[in-house]
């Protein structure tokens, strides 16, 4: 690889560039750098606003291979042109099957790298992963540590793992930082959630009255981040403190975590605000169980077939089983880094609040 | 301070008593019967020729009986019922397609308890039907006895009973239980030798009376409910969940008593659950019924701590704790 001329652009390519985190993270580097941002995109994700002058929408998925499905000279010249690769590409849906989860997770990961080697002018590379690496750890989870030791609750994070392993590989010959994001819940501003996740799901199952329980400890800390924090975050340390082979923490840390418990008074307590009916229906505060308890409710349901319940389970199942393997992120690197430019993930409760409100006004996104 | 209590109690359960396999095949079970047993179900007790009233008649002479208690002791009946149709008397034969069997507006007036005073020559008791709790209904009738007994003195006895059973040709499976037919009886009074009643306590919500349509909803709200109703009434009673000798179950399934246990962090040993397969769910009885045979089983002893609990349609939520 050899560094591109002073004189020429920086050319930054985003895969999941219109993901809830890629869409945002767009917009800061076409606004923050006299970049050109390619936009790798499967041409399927909903509409957005107009992009500005400098982001170009490229169709392709890495899932493709090296070449991500373009034409053999469209990808030559943009492997001529690129001198910066953020791959946020990610398949988040917990309770995918495996194979699946792999394929865009690693197999599309592995495209991804096998192009960068194949760019002349790189210089540097940011990929997203998740803190939930971690998998069933309990207790203190760093940035340098590997997790997985102890298994995954679901195929994501395991998917998620692998990804690493293969990026770290690819660390001896290429300038590649891994950003380990908590779970994003929505706008810390607005509460607006542009892409509903398996959090937001379990909220809508509660919201119902169909969620009776979740496993884990009243006192167990819950990481949430908002989507702004991470963008922020992650925009900051890959334009300005761009530091090659380093794994970054971009999480709430036990600071700006809330207890599972404070967390289900707090959605409770905001139903009741935003939808005053709802309080008539008489939903009881979902019982906060040992997994033990909450599997064996979860194997009652399947047993007896019963389909809505057997749907709401799962939905919840596949992220609610981390719960009960209680975890602090440590985010010393990240955290210091970012302290030093002000930026900091808010407490969840600050502003948890709007976010519940914007899911029952806006019926979880279905509502104009 | 007055105490109140259980002195003496029994039951009556009809003899027919179908397996799974035999209830299955007469197409009285929703479900195929394996999963019934995998929640620890084995047969119900299903009534033939007894309507409720004859079965709460069989368990109050059976109660005067073995307590040498005359009628005249008695100074007021509290008749429990959980079904509806437990309230009404039912005609013989049944008029087509009816499943409360009345045959006009008249029958609504006859009341079972009225006529359960009648027979069994309760002459010097008043009497009053609690109804419209589903399975809590028999709990509130102990509790409005204690209440009864602690504010009139010159109420001595009571004697509470409560008696259902299905329609015939109903489903014998009500949301993955297996559902039997039985009635039980007590005889309630001021310094009673056993079963003082330490605390008791109900929760209802009525959001949930359409219980046909909220099937799922019922099922997620009943365990939270449980626990937070179960951890009230022992707050009530001073005690902790160490002090509990024995919990004494209604006949739900086994499996979602284990459930229930995990939410309230109760050892299984503490369950009685001996009955549920043998027994099956007797809509209103079930404690009772569990109560008598704990004791005849010489499990129970005096001054131990009893935890009752029962969930009924309306929905209700009721628990006590009594000392044995």
């Amino acid at each position: 690889m050899t560094s591109r001329p002073a004189s020429e652009r920086r050319t930054i390519l985003v895969t999941g560039g219109t993901g809830t985190l890629g869409a945002e993270l767009v917009s800061r580097l076409a606004r923050g750098s006299h970049a050109s941002v390619v936009v790798l995109t499967r041409g399927t994700a909903r509409p957005r606003p107009a992009v500005p002058p400098n982001v170009q929408m490229l169709t392709g998925d890495v899932r493709c291979g090296p070449t991500f499905g373009l034409d053999s000279s469209d990808a030559a010249t943009l492997r001529e042109h690129i001198t910066d690769i953020v791959h946020c590409v990610a398949d988040t849906t917990f309770n995918r099957p495996l194979a699946e989860a792999r394929a865009t997770n690693v197999a599309g990961t592995q495209a991804v790298l096998a192009f960068a080697k194949e760019c002349q002018h790189l210089e540097r590379m940011a990929c997203f992963s998740t803190v939930y690496v971690a998998g069933r750890t309990t207790g203190c989870f760093a940035e340098q540590d590997v997790g997985g030791a102890d298994g995954f609750v679901n195929s994501y994070e395991q998917s998620k793992a692998e990804m690493e392993a293969v990026v770290r590989d690819a660390m001896r010959e290429l300038p590649i930082a891994i950003y380990r994001l908590s779970t994003i819940i929505g706008d810390s501003r607005t509460g607006e959630v542009t892409g509903l996740n398996a959090i937001h799901h379990a909220l809508r199952l509660l919201y119902q009255g169909l969620a009776p329980m979740v496993p884990g400890q009243e006192t167990g800390l819950v990481d949430l981040i908002p989507v702004d924090f991470a963008a922020k975050a992650s925009h900051y340390l890959f334009e300005h403190e761009f530091s090659p082979g380093a794994t970054c923490h971009l999480c709430a840390g036990a600071a700006g975590s809330a207890t599972l418990g404070a967390l289900l008074d707090a959605t409770m307590t905001a139903f009741e605000r935003y939808r005053p009916a709802w309080r008539k229906r008489s939903i009881a505060r979902p019982a906060i169980v040992e997994l033990e308890t909450y599997e064996l409710f979860v194997r009652s349901v399947e047993e007896a077939g019963n389909q809505v319940l057997l749907q709401a389970t799962r939905a919840v199942q596949a992220f609610a089983c981390q719960l009960a393997y209680p975890k602090v992120f440590d985010n010393r690197h990240a955290g210091v880094v970012l302290a030093r430019a002000g930026i900091a993930a808010p407490n969840v409760l600050e502003y948890y609040d709007r976010v519940v409100r914007w899911c029952v006004e806006k019926n979880w996104g279905t509502a104009s | 301070m007055t105490r109140v209590g259980i002195d003496a109690l029994t039951y009556y359960l009809p003899a027919y008593a179908p397996t799974l396999s035999e209830l299955e095949a007469l197409g009285a079970l929703r479900g195929p019967a394996s999963t019934l047993a995998g929640f620890g179900f084995e047969r119900a007790r299903v009534a033939e020729s007894e309507s409720h009233v004859d079965m709460a008649m069989h368990a109050v002479r059976a109660l005067l009986s073995e307590t040498d208690t005359s009628p005249d002791e008695i100074n007021l009946v509290l008749y429990a019922g959980a079904l509806t149709s437990s309230s009404t008397m039912e005609c013989s034969p049944a008029p087509a397609g009816s499943v409360l069997r009345l045959r006009d507006f008249m029958d609504f007036f006859k009341y079972p308890v009225s006529q359960l005073q009648s027979e069994l020559d309760l002459s010097n008791a008043s009497v009053a039907g609690i109804d419209q709790q589903g399975c809590a209904a028999i709990f509130s009738s102990v509790r409005l006895a204690r209440a009864t007994l602690l504010a009139e003195p010159d109420v001595h006895t009571v004697l509470c009973v409560s008696a259902d059973r299905l329609p015939h040709g109903a489903s014998r499976e009500v949301v993955y239980n297996l559902v039997s037919d039985g009635a039980c009886a007590m005889l309630m009074r001021r310094e009673p030798k056993r079963n003082r009643i330490v605390a008791t306590h109900q929760v209802t919500k009525g959001a949930f009376w359409d219980s046909g349509s909220l099937e799922n909803e019922i099922i997620a709200a009943y365990f939270p409910t449980a626990r937070t109703v179960i951890e009230d009434t022992l707050r009530k009673a001073g005690v902790t969940l160490d002090d509990i000798r024995w919990v004494i179950p209604h006949n739900v399934s086994l499996r979602s008593w284990e459930i229930l246990l995990g939410l309230i962090g109760c050892p299984r040993e503490k369950l009685f659950s001996a009955n549920i397969g043998r027994v099956g769910h007797t809509i209103a009885a079930d404690n009772f019924i569990n109560l008598r045979d704990a004791a005849d089983a010489g499990l129970l002893h005096p001054g131990d701590l009893l935890l009752l609990f029962t969930f009924g349609y309306g929905l209700n939520w009721s628990c006590m704790v009594l000392e044995h």
